[in-house]
């Protein structure tokens, strides 16, 4: 349940965006690789739970999840994946090198000022 | 207030913000990196999971090397400071961190046990994760080095099944490798979905009970204490 450390993280940078104005968050979108290891509705569980009582509380959460990139460690192919591991389209191999995909991104804040 | 229509709603307006989460994990690990480069001490980050003899193969290393080197470990348990009773038996100095609903250690909390630990130049941290193979992975803790531990009794196919802990680590270890005759586990299968998910990690095979590997888990950190100590100098 690495989510709720994710939504506490997710929490404080919206508080530092948003610093001292009075503005209410009605809104969040979140970008994460697919192979980050991120259950989306876990973190958007996480999420409503960590924003009970602040000024965040009942704003949607949005989870963009991106395809991951991996390099074949056998014939070299580049590909790209949904999930956690890949397979080589060329030759079969599972795994590789994770090129991309385990990035986890605050994207937008949409917030009404009150 | 809405000043158009008089709806009393307020207009909503997007902050494009673009900021990668965990960004405050990763500067405060950046900053205990940094930190521990100063004092020249090599910290390793010791995940696998839970009963794989984590422990165990850091009583051995103590037993091993305590004449010659200060060792110092920090160690994560969702509950109780039994481990680091552990570790204070077998020689060495250590640090207890109850993460309590927390599955994994934080670089915050690595900044606060360094504060309680006496630390000399050239000392050698390890940092005992708490027993699980998912959340770990994704902290930073300002370590240099990640090692698995895992064992023959949990099956083969761990590292399909735990991409992003067996892509993270610089060692992959196969702890109670005198249990192989007595379990049904093909090494041979293990080793292919290590060097799938990571083609570069260093893997070891050691008992931490009988003995088995324990000299090639050391010279192994040897190696890359040489390297980071060289990568310091440079």
């Amino acid at each position: 349940m690495h989510e709720l450390s994710l939504a506490r993280d997710l929490m404080g940078a919206i508080e530092r965006t948003l610093d001292r104005s009075n503005a209410r968050v009605v809104h969040v979108s979140v970008s994460v690789g697919s192979a980050a290891g991120i259950v989306p509705e876990s973190l958007r569980f996480a999420f409503r739970v960590v924003c009970e009582g602040t000024r965040a509380d009942g704003a949607e959460l949005s989870v963009t999840t991106i395809a991951a990139r991996s390099r074949c460690a056998d014939c070299g192919i580049v590909f790209e994946f949904d999930g956690l591991l890949g397979q080589c389209p060329g030759c079969g191999r599972l795994g590789g090198e994770l090129l991309s995909g385990d990035e986890m991104i605050l994207r937008t804040i949409e917030v009404a000022d009150v | 207030m809405c000043d158009s229509c008089g709806c009393g709603l307020s207009p909503i307006r997007t902050i494009d913000v673009n900021q990668r989460l965990l960004a405050s994990n990763a500067a405060q690990a950046e900053h205990n990196r940094t930190h521990l480069a100063g004092r020249k001490i090599l910290a390793i980050n010791l995940m696998g999971t839970p009963g794989a003899g984590k422990t165990a193969l850091l009583e051995v290393t103590i037993a091993r090397w305590r004449e010659y080197r200060r060792i110092l470990v920090i160690e994560g348990d969702q509950a109780t400071d039994r481990d680091s009773a552990r570790i204070r038996a077998a020689g060495a100095t250590a640090r207890q961190v109850e993460t309590g609903l927390g599955c994994h250690l934080d670089a915050r909390q690595i900044h606060d046990a360094l504060h309680h630990l006496d630390l000399r130049d050239g000392d050698l941290l390890f940092i005992e994760n708490v027993g699980n193979l998912v959340c770990p992975a994704l902290f930073d803790l300002g370590e240099r080095l990640r090692a698995v531990v895992t064992s023959p009794t949990e099956g083969a196919d761990k590292p399909l099944k735990y991409p992003p802990m067996f892509r993270a680590a610089h060692l992959v270890v196969l702890n109670k490798c005198d249990l192989l005759p007595h379990v049904p586990f093909n090494l041979d299968e293990w080793t292919e979905y290590v060097r799938a998910i990571n083609p570069h990690a260093r893997i070891i095979e050691t008992s931490a009970f009988r003995g088995d590997g324990v000299g090639e888990w050391l010279a192994a950190i040897d190696d890359l204490r040489q390297s980071f100590c060289v990568g310091l100098s440079a």
